[in-house]
């Protein structure tokens, strides 16, 4: 006999991330989901914006990584809290996984929290973690076709980051071809360019995450 | 590439439901997946047919209905249809300002119990 389910496939994830989104927010944390694909300098953002934001307000990191702990480490030493998950071969971070390492940070203490997910174009966009928006990095170096190549990460963020910018003109990349795309895609995104080798546009980068808190 | 714990999310769902309603087996299960939903429905297929030994859907048959992205134009006011995973301007004026409908679904639709 036939049973009508209809259910969403990632319902168990999405009522977890809920939960999570619940928990960040009774405590006062406005959580970031930053994704990019590996290499795009997702740990070098974070640690130039905790050295920028100066105690202006305090951070909070989850590294998610496949394995090791070399970015938890960075963090560390830039000097915001940190947690490192190790997926273990896993292509994103879930909610469970937050929910299981989010008692070992000082949540109260905490501002503004960064879930650095796994670097990938694909999967992480799909997956809530808990989080109140989703931000996404993309390098110079990666050139212009990733936004039409990768359409759902742009579709599903609230602004997007273009690091190293300074790489420009040694590159091919249309800078213009990138934003235009990506402001097909999704045209409220929230567009940054940056780079964190030469602190370019990491100041406008950081003023509008402390907007973000402040509201 | 991570058809792998969608598969284990669509047989947590099925077996639970088998389950609650007091059912021995799962015969087949109907999933409908949106172009645009990232999954792709070989990897599906192939996951769904490694995990399923062993659990209440061991003989099941999955089907997978693809749905196609569709939306509405807010400048032409027209419906559309597109045959591509994404959507970027109105198929039939080039505008860009759309409201996309369907295409990102991720759901189980039915299932057939013994």
């Amino acid at each position: 006999m036939k049973v009508k389910v209809v259910t969403n496939i990632l319902e168990a994830n999405d009522r977890l991330a809920a939960e999570n989104r619940k928990i960040f927010q009774d405590l006062g944390v406005y959580v970031i989901n930053l994704m990019s694909g590996p290499g795009a300098g997702k740990t070098s953002i974070l640690e130039q914006t905790i050295k920028a934001t100066n105690g202006r307000m305090k951070l909070g990191v989850i590294e998610g990584d496949i394995a090791g702990d070399d970015d938890a480490r960075r963090i560390e030493s830039a000097g915001a809290p940190v947690v490192q998950i190790n997926t273990g071969g896993a292509c994103h971070l879930d909610a469970n996984m937050i929910r299981v390492v989010m008692d070992d940070l000082p949540l109260k203490d905490i501002d503004l929290l960064f879930i650095e997910n796994v670097g990938n174009l694909v999967c992480p966009a799909e997956f809530n973690v808990g989080e109140e928006i989703k931000v996404m990095l993309l390098s110079i170096a990666e050139g212009h076709d990733k936004p039409l190549k990768y359409p759902l990460m742009f579709q599903e963020s609230t602004a997007l980051v273009l690091n190293k910018i300074d790489l420009l003109p040694y590159t091919n990349a249309d800078l213009e071809k990138i934003k235009r795309d990506s402001l097909s895609l999704n045209p409220k995104l929230k567009i940054f360019e940056v780079s964190c080798k030469t602190g370019q546009g990491i100041s406008d980068w950081v003023d509008w995450l402390l907007a973000l808190v402040k509201k | 590439m991570h058809e792998v714990s969608i598969v284990q999310g669509l047989l947590d769902i099925a077996i639970e439901n088998c389950k609650k309603q007091g059912y021995k087996g799962i015969e087949s299960i109907k999933v409908k997946i949106g172009k645009a939903s990232g999954v792709m429905p070989d990897a599906l297929m192939f996951a769904f047919e490694a995990m399923k030994p062993g659990t209440m859907a061991d003989k099941a048959v999955l089907t997978i209905v693809e749905i196609p992205v569709s939306g509405y134009c807010n400048s032409c006011c027209s419906d559309f249809t597109v045959d591509d995973a994404y959507v970027t301007e109105c198929p039939k004026c080039g505008n860009i300002s759309l409201r996309t409908d369907t295409g990102r679904e991720l759901n189980i639709d039915e299932m057939e119990v013994f």
